[in-house]
Order: C-alpha cells, then structure tokens, then sequence
C-alpha cells in the first residue's frame, strides 16, 4: 500500500490527503508550527510525495497536540491532524524511536498506568514521565504546592483495571486477526 | 431528562476543585447528575496513538455504557474527553462495519447512544438563564474577565456541533448572566499546550505567556476557563511565564463553575478556591461588593 493509502486508511479516510492544495492556512495557525521540523502543510505534501522516512522521523509528528486547528480551518476539509495521528501510529508499528523521545514515553506510559486501574492516576503518569525523562528533579518544588492544595491523590491500589485490561486483549487479539 | 456525568481522571486528581464546584453549581441549580458507573479513562491521545481501534474502543466504553444506563445525556466536563467521546461516537456512527468492530471489542451495543455534552452547552441553554439571573446573591459587577475556551469545547465544528468554533459565546453569556463584566479578547480558542506540561514544559510556558499577554492587553483582572487542563496549565505556570515575559504575573485562573457558584452565594471553600496555585479569594473579595440579595 502506498505510504498515503496507509495514512488514509488508518485515519478512517479523515485526512484526505490528496485534496491539500497548499494554502498553508494548517502551518498558520498551528501553535507549535515555531518548533516543528516540517510544518503541517509540509507534513501533507510530503505525505502525498511518498517521503516516508521524513514523515515517521519528523519531530513535528510527535510534537503534534491534537489542538485541531489545521482540520477546522482547512478550506479543503482535509484533517492535518488526523494524519499526524496516523503518522505516530506507523512510525511505531515500524519500530521507528519517536523522535520528541519525551512525547513517545508518555503515551506508553499513559496506556500502560490505564491497564491498572481503568482510569489513571496522572501524578504516577507524570511523576514517572519526568524520571524516565530526566525532569523529575525540577518539576519537585511545583508538585509539593500540589500537594499541600489537596490536588494529589495517594495512587488507588491497582484493583480497577479488569474492565480495561479485558478491552485492551480484545483490540489486541482483533488487530493480530488482521 | 436524566443526566450522566463523567468526571475523567483530571477531576479526581490535579482538577479536583473542578468537579467540586460543578457539583456544588449543579446542587445549587437543582440539576440532578448521576456518576457514570465504572467509567475508564477516555485514552486522550495516547490510545489512538498506540491503535486506532483501542482509540475508539476506549472513549466508547464510557458511552455504551451511558447507552446502557438509559441517560438522556451525558455530561463531560473535561474538553479533552468530550472531544474524543464525540469524535469516536461520530466515526462509528458513520461507518456500521466499524461500529460492528468496536461493538465486538467492547461487548456492549453502540446504537443510538446518548448526545455526550459539556456544561457548558446544558447551562448557556436559554431554558437556564431565568434560573441563573435569579439564583444570583453577590455583586460581581466590578469583576473584569475574559473567557478561555481552549482547543476542543467547539472546535473541530463538525465534530463538536457546539458554539462558534473561532468566537464562542457560551461561557461569556453565563457569566454575563450572574452580572461579571466580560471582556472580549483574541486568545479565545488559542492552545495551552495541554499534556505537554508533564513532558515539554517550555512550551506550555510559551504559549500560555502568549494568553496571558492578550488578557492583561484586554484589561482582565481573571481568566476563566471551562477545561481542566487548561486550568493546570494556566494556574501552575505562572512563576515561569513571568521570568519569560519579564513582569510580574499573578493572575487568578477559575473555573466557569467557580465563578457562577461565587456569584450564587457558596463559600469559596466549597468551591476549591483554596486549592489554586494562584489564589483568587483577594480578588473575589475586594471585587465583590457583598451586596447580599434579600432572601426571600
């Protein structure tokens, strides 16, 4: 499959890559387009170029933050976003390090904290984040003011999780099927 | 009209005086909300970056479960899983093969399920505004804000079918109901940075200076937010935005239902004043000019 069916694919048919005309208006009015390698239109046009390993090695599809700017304005009704989301997904089927190494450690650990208990308890999804990315130390004195404020809970003994844990093996027995 | 409500894992940890004033506010309005049961967390952009389909089946969960409650609507007060409830609710609705997929994965039908809705869509409805101009008991007519929507309260219009996707309303007609001056800006709908606190916190500092410039450029005494990212960003970072900006900043952050509580009359202590990082009783206090209403 080309590197844009898959993208289309994977993003339900959201992005509609071929339509981008290049008007830019996605790199705009993107917040993070200061910090990004490729900027969203760039990120569409190199899509429909067949330039994969730019795409799954690019920083901007990790520094992505699903804010949807780029998909509401797009005059074309193209989804910028949902192909970023689609580009984070490949890239880690491929075994490709996401390359805002922070941003990829997150969401493991996110999905990971989930299985314990259904929901997570987001200062042990924060507080480990920041070790396993060296920031542990600076982002200290701001937890402490949380906690004093009452807006840190004592992590809940891992007993909830069942429910999520059943639905994860079912997506993962489903998508081995495939 | 029953209503389900889903807190999501903000409004048990960092965004805990989110979910206490919204309860406080839905008492004080006699709104009775039912907690989902068993709720999970809505997977944010972490599920559906790992897999598309645990990206639907997990917002979904929470919503074929609401389906199985028998709710007429389901009440999330945290943008971020309203946008992915929606978004997942919108796919499936649209496509039966992959409805069939995720109705498998979850054990559990998805037809017909519940409108999923923030407060703010219930409150700013013209059914509420009577009950709110009169549930009225401080005068907050000194009070200058500007309202911050953020990413996902409307945007992206086709899948959140609410307010004005550049210039929404609804949160500056609730306030205006309860007598706060609210002032108009451009940060509107401009991004936090949401989770990028936790793992690139330089960025997060760059775009809430960029907030804060336009609310004090506009004349705000608060900022008042509808999201509890939003809030955590906005409220925790203050310190770092100053020495960025080279100013001082120590601008209260509040929440909607913090706002429209205080006007009503609760104590700030129910409503969580006292767990900001940035506290805003001062504020509250000298803009308030205790004119208790009469009581009958």
């Amino acid at each position: 499959m080309a590197f844009r069916h898959e993208i289309e694919a994977l993003s339900g048919h959201a992005a509609r890559v071929n339509l981008c005309f290049q008007c830019s208006k996605c790199s705009a009015g993107c917040p993070l387009a200061d910090k990004m390698d490729l900027q969203p239109a760039q990120v569409m046009h190199s899509i429909r170029l067949g330039r994969e390993e730019a795409v799954l090695n690019s920083r901007a599809i990790w520094l992505c933050l699903g804010c949807e700017t780029c998909s509401a304005r797009c005059p074309q009704q193209v989804e910028p976003a949902a192909a970023m989301n689609a580009a984070r997904i490949i890239a880690l089927r491929r075994g490709i390090k996401p390359s805002v190494k922070e941003i990829g450690v997150y969401y493991r650990g996110f999905v990971d904290n989930m299985r314990l208990n259904g929901k997570i308890h987001d200062a042990s999804v924060a507080g480990i984040t920041q070790l396993l990315t060296g920031q542990l130390i600076e982002s200290l004195p701001l937890a402490w003011k949380l906690v004093v404020r009452g807006r840190v809970k004592p992590p809940p003994l891992p007993l909830g999780g069942g429910r999520f844990r059943r639905l994860y093996n079912n997506v993962l027995a489903k998508e081995k099927g495939h | 009209m029953r209503y389900g409500y889903y807190p999501g894992c903000s409004l048990e940890g960092i965004s805990v005086e989110y979910d206490e004033s919204m309860r406080r506010l839905f008492e004080r309005l006699e709104v009775t909300i039912e907690d989902l049961p068993d709720w999970i967390c809505c997977g944010t952009l972490a599920a559906p970056s790992l897999s598309p389909l645990l990206g639907l089946a997990t917002p979904l969960w929470n919503v074929a479960r609401a389906k199985r409650e028998g709710y007429d609507r389901l009440i999330a007060p945290c943008s971020a899983c309203l946008y992915h409830f929606k978004h997942a609710a919108k796919r499936v609705a649209e496509n039966a093969a992959l409805r069939a997929e995720v109705e498998a994965v979850l054990e559990m039908p998805l037809a017909a399920p519940p409108p999923i809705i923030h407060p703010l869509e219930l409150l700013a409805a013209d059914a509420f505004e009577p009950r709110i101009r009169g549930s009225v008991q401080r005068d907050l007519s000194d009070l200058k804000v500007v309202c911050y929507y953020g990413c996902h309260i409307s945007r992206p219009a086709a899948v959140m079918q609410f307010d004005d996707p550049e210039n929404p309303q609804s949160m500056d007609r609730l306030l205006s109901w309860v007598g706060v001056q609210v002032l108009d800006w451009p940060g509107k709908v401009d991004c936090c940075g949401a989770h990028f606190s936790m793992i690139k916190p330089g960025i997060v500092v760059d775009l809430c200076a960029r907030l804060f410039e336009a609310a004090l450029e506009a004349g705000a005494d608060a900022i008042v937010v509808a999201c509890p990212m939003c809030h955590a960003n906005l409220d925790t970072r203050q310190d770092e935005i100053a020495a960025k900006l080279s100013w001082p900043l120590r601008m209260p952050v509040l929440y909607f239902s913090q706002v429209l509580g205080y006007a009503m009359g609760l104590p700030a202590e129910r409503l969580g004043f006292q767990r900001h990082i940035v506290d805003p009783v001062p504020l509250m206090v000298a803009k308030c000019q205790q004119r208790m209403k009469d009581e009958g």
